[in-house]
């Protein structure tokens, strides 16, 4: 039976083959599209909470605007020893972020104020890797850490004083001389120009927040434990006045993207299933118009109608499991390729507008995906081939053999 | 005299008829009220010009198709009423077929062709392999076995065909002109090695031919002429 169907699929190899690699083409497309939208949620989001988002945060249960929180939390030590006790945390610190105005005796301009611990954040973010000149903070009284862009806008250097004035959450204003002793390029407009980094100790002495923060920032060991930890924090600081955040929360419009583009990516594999089912469809009743005749002999000899129906779906079968094995080998070594050489993306100059984002791509695997896609190709083979294989199974005896 | 192995009772065959309500043309009859009687061990000839009704005969005995009117009966029970799944594994265990031409399975071997009624029935793979190449030493082909049947001459792919309709010792042997392809030296020969089956196994055939040189080995002939039986030549 099994011997009948592979030599069945080899009568008319050129067709098969044809078809074996159409399926091939549509399974390593279809890796290969998945790959690179993964690999770009991927990218997109280890910068985005590697920035400035982090993982998890953790936050005042009064704020309403997750992503500028305006309350701050005191107590923060109660908070630190939980945190600090959690071997699921890779690193975490508090912050205070808040809107304010940075001023040369030139020229102004709003940005974003986020006081960091100049220890703590290097293992938070990514932000002290994107020096450019200077140094990252270092502890030191009232230092600034900014985009190299915005200094510009200043008309400011390294070295230089800038006004820092910021409104505290309570509505107060506070404002302080800061030294520039750093400057940064991430590549990213919003950040080089409108953000800028100073010492938490410094930030809570200007607007007069002592032992308070609006944020603690949480990166986690695996990422992938994003709601597990969450809800694991939930528990451990439910005594306190907060409440825990992730950064798909923190970040919808993040989400909104991610969404966006696996729609996008279930758009295409619908297309691309289409393509094959149609290819076997056309493959398995071709085959089976040649070869009435013979399954009429088949069924005279005494072959139930069932033999039949399982010969043709196996020879589909055949196909879309080979098929599918020869498009996984091929999508495995184009990702494996462009995962070690990197493939740069032409929209990555866009998205890095927005946001840090390297132009490369390193491809990664996303196997959940990849084995959903094969299963799919096979049992789209044996779908597409049921309606032939019925109909040959159905066919009476004496009309096949009067066939030709 | 014995039981009948094979009854037909006024046996009619209508092509087109039943079912294609359109008010077309009342529909070919192919066979006319049939009664015919067939035996173990016989070696039976249906002969007649073409389009009188020889493989519609053969089919309705086979069970490949069903008669309009009539009753078949195989060692007195009906064979009519069978579902399809039945009629498979009857025709299985009951008959084996040989056809005019394109008998075999292109992409399977001669020894495979004839195992494959053993492969339907499920007997186990060495057994199989043995009942099958005895069966092609039956017909004299024991060392073409590995063959494909393109590589095969007319004459030895209808001994193959013969092979595998004997190979699970069926009761009967339906051949539908076997020998129309062949040359009259082939044909001969094949005509020969089906009565030297018939005689020494006790294997019963049942074929048609219009063929005057196959006709003079059976041992008895049917003449049919336009669906209705002639006289009975023994
Ligand atoms: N499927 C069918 N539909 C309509 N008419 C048919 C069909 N099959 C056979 N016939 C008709 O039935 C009659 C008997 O056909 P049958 O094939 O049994 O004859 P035959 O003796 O085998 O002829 P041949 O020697 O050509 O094989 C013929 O008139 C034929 O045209
Ligand atoms: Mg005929």
């Amino acid at each position: 039976m099994l011997l009948l169907a592979w030599r069945n699929l080899w009568r008319n190899s050129r067709r098969s083959l044809l078809t074996l690699a159409s399926i091939a083409c549509g399974v390593a497309a279809i890796m290969f599209g998945q790959s690179l939208i993964k690999t770009i949620q991927y990218q997109l989001i280890e910068k985005a909470t590697g920035v400035i988002t982090g993982h998890i945060q953790i936050q005042d249960r009064r704020v309403k605007e997750l992503k500028y929180p305006e309350k701050s939390m005191a107590g923060l030590a109660a908070i630190e020893r939980v945190l600090a006790s959690d071997p699921a945390i890779d690193a975490f610190e508090p912050r205070i972020a808040v809107t304010g105005l940075v001023s040369s005796t030139k020229d102004c301009s709003g940005v974003l104020i986020v006081g960091v611990d100049p220890r703590r954040d290097p293992r938070v973010t990514t932000m002290s890797t994107y020096l450019r000149q200077g140094s990252y903070l270092t502890g030191g009284p009232r230092e600034l850490f900014m985009g190299d862009q915005l200094a510009g806008a200043l008309g400011v250097r390294l070295g230089d004083k800038l006004v820092v004035m910021g409104q505290s959450l309570d509505g107060s204003m506070g404002a302080d001389n800061y030294r520039i002793v750093g400057l940064y390029h991430t590549g990213s407009v919003t950040f080089d120009k409108s953000i800028l980094y100073v010492t938490l100790a410094s930030l809570q002495e200007t607007l007069a927040m002592q032992g308070r923060a609006n944020q603690f920032v949480i990166r986690l060991r695996e990422p992938e434990r994003l709601q597990e930890e969450r809800e694991r924090l939930e528990r451990a600081l439910q005594a306190l006045p907060v409440k825990i955040a992730t950064w798909r929360e923190i970040d919808p419009e993040l989400v909104g993207v991610q969404s966006y583009q696996n729609a996008i990516l279930k758009i295409v594999l619908a297309i691309v299933f289409v393509i094959v089912a149609l290819g076997i469809l056309n493959t398995v009743f071709m085959s089976l118009f040649e070869r009435v005749r013979e399954f009429g002999v088949l069924k005279a000899i005494g072959a139930r109608p069932g033999v039949l129906l399982r010969l043709v779906l196996t020879e589909s079968c055949m196909l879309g499991v080979l098929g599918g094995a020869a498009g996984v080998a091929v999508g495995s070594a184009l990702i494996r390729y462009y995962g070690e050489e990197g493939l740069p993306l032409p929209l990555g100059d866009t998205l890095a507008y927005f946001l840090p984002f390297e132009t490369v791509l390193h491809l990664r695997f996303d196997w959940p995906t990849h084995r959903e896609a094969l299963v799919a190709v096979v049992v789209t083979s044996l779908l597409a081939a049921l309606p032939p294989a019925l109909r040959a199974a159905r066919m009476k005896p004496a009309e096949c053999l009067r066939h030709r | 005299m014995t039981e009948p192995l094979i009854q037909l009772k006024h046996v009619s065959k209508v092509y087109g008829a039943a079912g294609r309500g359109r008010g077309e043309a009342p529909g070919v009859t192919a066979l006319e009220k049939l009664t015919i009687d067939f035996h173990a061990g016989e070696f039976t000839a249906i002969a007649g010009p073409s389009g009188s009704g020889k493989s519609t005969l053969l089919n309705l005995i086979g069970t490949i198709d069903a008669p309009t009117h009539g009753e078949i009966r195989f060692q007195d029970r009906r064979v009519s009423g069978l579902g399809e799944d039945e009629l498979a594994d009857f025709r299985l265990r009951q008959f084996g077929f040989v056809f005019q031409a394109y008998n075999l399975i292109p992409v399977l071997t001669a020894v495979e062709n004839v195992e494959y009624p053993l492969v339907l029935q499920g007997v186990p793979r060495a057994e199989r392999r043995a009942r099958s190449l005895e069966a092609l030493k039956w017909v004299g082909l024991e060392r073409e076995g590995d063959r494909r049947p393109d590589l095969l001459s007319g004459g030895q792919q209808q001994r193959v065909a013969v092979a595998r309709a004997i190979v699970h010792r069926p009761a009967v042997v339906l051949a539908d002109e076997p020998t129309a392809n062949l040359d009259s030296k082939t044909a001969a020969a094949l005509l020969d090695m089906m009565l030297d089956l018939n005689k020494k196994h006790g294997i019963t055939f049942l074929f048609s031919s219009h063929d005057p040189v196959v006709l003079s080995r059976a041992r008895r002939v049917l003449h049919l002429r336009d669906g209705k039986l002639q006289d009975e030549a023994v």
